[in-house]
């Protein structure tokens, strides 16, 4: 550590920063060649967690296996309504507002991905996701907080790492400082006038300097170096760019948030974002209905967020998962229950786009995993583990990934050269 | 059973556990554990009374009168409501619902639904519910009580948002969990299995033996057939009827109810267990919403988990089932855990949970038994279990009302403070529910808002007098807010921010929202 953040941020190169030119990235852009140098260049990653296990064949079809609709007369989604990808899979209809992506290649689906780890059990899985060590409960910190805490290139702003919503998930938690945000507009103080929001946000922050170490003591440290830089950043001026309209609710919301932190400058490098509603046990639906409305939101956000974004998406990677899929025969409630392997979505110009990636073991009874999930045919970390490496430039994979090395070999090209 | 609580109360006596504290901060540890923080002036009431005994009181509930909660509990109408009424209306709210969406369907108008919110009851009875939530834990003498409810509540999750059970939330804590949070696990157990927010939330309600058909629908089915052809049956119809087992119910019940997730199970048990639960669900809204079994779903096949093997026998097979989960170790020891990582420390020592679970043991899943092993373990007292641990949203919030004297209103404003720190009351849709841990909710962007919230509850904080002097407004607020624990740091800057203000009021409320939105009153 060559400089607190603490000095950092107090001396003045708030100014710097808030160009998106903070001193140590100055003092490094010699040494880092193929770093993109300059604002706008800076690879950000964002996630979206679609917590409750998506039910992947639904949303990325396997229009071409009869199996898949023998397994779901109720559900199956209609060849007819398939919005077709490549003859052989399609998107769910409620994610048409994608198809322009695809065809301009710069979205990508994941399908038959998942953890190596057998669970059905949520909390178990998503743990496992977010700490990136299937299997391994002890595991303390985030596969993103591990990172952030060894790859050093990057230097931290308060913003490095940013988690929508009022509590900080499981994959940012460890020693790397990040910040959960309910709502941008809100964050900080609320006293009207600015002289007297200032005065007692310097009285917290001296009390909580003498609160020592632990969690409260950095929790509130990085609070305040933020509010002071979003202060610069003045979010409550913020108009989505090209008529990009969002949905209404939490997910439109948090990706206009996102694009906002982004275009900002404020050196954010992951967002993370939760997306609930994918439990389907009962009535899941199929065309329309209860996936198909949740299907709908999520197409309409990362649309709206791909327009608003506009040039500044070459640099922008967006990447869905979920804990794991939903079985392949639907249930006795026209719903499923937990599965195994599921499908992710990658956009933005850094993706290798208009292919589904991985490959697909069919849905053929003896290819299915115990019998009744599709197997998982690739390892989540190698897609992660791509991702860190070859959009934000990852050099040490072994330390974001203990007791696993995500290989080149293995990399599924989801990232263009 | 006296003779045993007499027996207790002795060994209790003698064994002291209280050596490197003094009576004060004895009293307001337990204060901050068993109850939701002490109300000015409670610590040295309580050190008076001597802990112990006061613990031996709170374990007791049933035995404190609480005449103020049963007058505020009074301006809930929410209290009553009956179910079937409930269950009616809802019913009809639904049916609204679907008609105004048809409507607008069908003339291609999305702004009818606009005005028309047929559902606003039933977001309204969520809302209150929150509010009497809050009410209780600030008020009822039973604090202990109300902790527990609040322990179970979250144990046995049910999220409000989740159809059906927007109306069936306050049965569920009425009637199932509060009169047995301090009761036997095993009563709870069953409780919730059998109630319908549970049913509803994990779909047991839908979970049917494959092939089976209800009576009812034999005919009308049969009817269908003749008429139209299986094919042309109603789409809505056909996606209705459940046609097999739902195993959601059947692994949280292993996983997050008893055994844990670390408790020994595999997907066959889970199976196994989610047949022999086949059958238990809700009645229709017109008869009430109740429990039902039905024997035309239920599974009479053979099934053999854990050891044990259910041969066709009915209701009583879940029974069966959920007495033997109640006291297997697995579950003694996950729930013994968690309360202590409730009532002790986030990382609980070993000795503190041997002893809750060898308690559970001899009681069989007495929880007074089992809490009273946890609060007379040494671990419950050392230095490094007391102030050790960040209250919850919640937590914080109400021990702010406690220390603060401020009466809770019946408006929505306290719920959504609570909300705003990251953990709104019954709107978990996980059925993890929160967690017991302090990373789940401390983080910049939530500690912020508690000094938000921190500085509203100051204007209106009604046990610290205004006092000139600003040394002797920082004592007071010590003693009233902190019981005496305020850090010379804390105390320093405060003092600091009031050197230039003069007025009293302005001074007080300044001093006040530092002292709830600053560490020391974030620790329990």
């Amino acid at each position: 550590m060559t400089i607190s953040r603490r000095i950092f941020v107090k001396s003045g190169g708030l100014a710097l920063v808030s160009l998106g030119l903070d001193p140590l990235f100055l003092a490094r852009a010699a040494f880092a060649a193929p770093r993109p140098v300059g604002p706008s260049a800076r690879p950000v990653l964002v996630c979206l967690f679609q917590r409750g296990a998506v039910d992947g064949l639904n949303m990325i079809v396997p229009h071409g296996e009869p199996a898949y609709y023998q397994d779901r007369p109720r559900i199956a989604i209609p060849a007819a309504d398939v919005v077709d990808l490549d003859g052989h899979f399609g998107l769910h209809p409620s994610l048409a507002p994608l198809k322009e992506l695809w065809d301009n290649k710069s979205l990508a689906a994941i399908h038959a991905i998942g953890s190596p780890d057998a669970t059905r059990s949520h909390f178990d899985a998503q743990d496992y996701m977010e700490t990136g060590t299937p299997g391994q409960k002890s595991t303390g910190d985030g596969w993103v907080n591990r990172f952030c805490q060894h790859d050093r290139e990057h230097a931290d702003t308060p913003f490095r790492a940013v988690a929508f919503g009022p509590q900080l998930p499981r994959i940012l938690a460890g020693t790397a400082p990040s910040l959960a945000i309910d709502d941008l507009q809100a964050f900080g103080l609320r006293v009207p006038q600015e002289g007297a929001r200032d005065r007692l946000t310097r009285a917290f922050e001296e009390l909580y300097d003498g609160a020592g170490t632990g969690l409260l003591a950095s929790s509130s440290r990085e609070g305040f170096e933020a509010v002071q830089m979003l202060k610069r950043a003045d979010p409550t001026q913020y108009r989505p760019a090209a008529g990009a309209d969002y949905p209404p609710g939490w997910l439109g919301k948090t990706l206009l948030q996102i694009a906002q932190l982004i275009k900002a400058d404020v050196g954010l490098e992951i967002a993370f974002a939760d997306c609930s509603g994918w439990d389907t046990h009962v009535n899941q639906g199929s065309s329309e209905g209860q996936l198909a409305a949740r299907l709908r939101e999520l197409g309409l956000a990362l649309a709206a967020f791909n327009r608003d974004l506009g040039e500044r998406t070459r640099n922008v990677v967006l990447l869905t998962m979920s804990e794991f899929g939903r079985t392949i025969r639907e249930n006795g409630n026209s719903g499923t229950d937990h599965g195994h392997a599921t499908a992710m979505l990658a956009l933005g110009g850094p993706v290798n786009g208009g292919r589904v990636l991985g490959r697909w073991p069919g849905l053929a009874v003896e290819e299915r995993f115990e019998g009744r999930d599709v197997a998982v045919t690739t390892d989540f970390r190698d897609l992660f583990g791509e991702i860190l490496a070859r959009h934000l430039g990852a050099t040490d994979l072994g330390a974001v990934f203990p007791g696993y090395t995500p290989s080149p070999d293995r990399f599924l090209g989801a990232i263009r050269d | 059973m006296p003779l045993f609580l007499i027996a207790t109360a002795c060994v209790l006596a003698v064994q002291a556990p209280v050596q490197s504290l003094t009576p004060r901060d004895s009293a307001f540890h337990a204060l901050n554990r068993l109850a939701y923080g002490a109300r000015p002036g409670e610590a040295d009431s309580v050190a008076h009374v001597g802990v112990m005994k006061w613990i031996e009181r709170q374990l007791d509930a049933d035995h404190i009168s609480d005449s103020h909660l049963a007058e505020r509990e009074r301006q809930f109408k929410i209290l009553d409501y009956d179910r079937a009424d409930l269950a009616g209306r809802y019913r009809d709210a639904t049916r609204e619902r679907q008609r105004l969406q048809r409507e607008a369907a069908a003339s291609g108008d999305s702004t009818r639904m606009r005005g028309a919110r047929p559902m606003q009851e039933f977001r309204e009875l969520g809302g209150q519910l929150q509010q009497l939530a809050i009410v209780r834990a600030a008020v009822s003498e039973r604090q202990l009580r109300e902790v527990m409810v609040d322990f179970w509540t979250n144990h046995f999750n049910v999220f409000v948002g989740k159809g059906a059970d927007r109306f069936l939330l306050p049965s569920y804590i009425e009637e199932t969990i509060r009169p047995r949070a301090l009761g036997r696990f095993e009563d709870l157990l069953i409780a919730t299995a059998e109630s319908p927010a549970m049913l509803f939330y994990l779909d047991n309600a839908q979970s049917v033996a494959p092939g089976s058909t209800p009576p009812a629908q034999r005919r009308s089915a049969f009817l269908l057939r003749r008429r139209f052809g299986m094919n042309e049956m109603p789409e809505e119809r056909r996606q209705r009827r459940p046609t097999g087992i739902n195993e959601n119910y059947a692994r949280e019940l292993l996983e997050l109810h008893t055994l844990g997730v670390d408790g020994g199970y595999t997907q066959q048990d889970v199976i196994e267990v989610a047949r022999i639960f086949t059958g238990w669900s809700i009645e229709p809204p017109e008869r009430g919403s109740g429990f039902v079994f039905r024997d035309w779903a239920h599974d009479h096949g053979t099934k053999h988990v854990f050891g044990l093997t259910f041969q066709d026998d009915g209701k009583d097979e879940g029974i069966r089932l959920l007495k033997s989960l109640a006291n297997q170790h697995a579950t003694m020891h996950h729930v013994s855990a968690k309360l202590c990582a409730r009532f002790v420390a986030d990382e609980p020592p070993d000795g503190c949970v041997d002893a809750a679970v060898a308690a559970w043991q001899a009681s069989r899943g007495d929880m007074r038994a089992v809490l009273r092993a946890i609060f007379t373990s040494p671990d419950f007292w050392t230095s490094q279990a007391v102030g050790s641990k960040v209250k919850t949203p919640f937590e914080f919030v109400v021990s702010a009302l406690r220390a603060t004297a401020i009466e809770p209103d019946d408006t929505p404003r306290l719920a959504q403070l609570v909300a705003r720190l990251g953990e709104p009351l019954y709107q978990q849709p996980a059925p993890t529910g929160y967690a017991e841990t302090e990373a789940h909710w401390v983080n910049s962007g939530a500690l912020l808002a508690r000094m938000n919230a921190a500085m509203m509850l100051a204007k209106e904080c009604s046990s610290v007098p205004a006092i000139d002097d600003h040394a002797q407004l920082v004592d007071a607020i010590d003693q009233k807010l902190l019981g005496g624990t305020m850090s010379a740091h804390t105390k320093s800057v405060i003092l600091e921010q009031l050197a230039d203000i003069t007025d009293p009021e302005q001074a007080r409320a300044m001093a006040v929202g530092l002292a709830l939105g600053g560490p020391d009153f974030q620790k329990q």
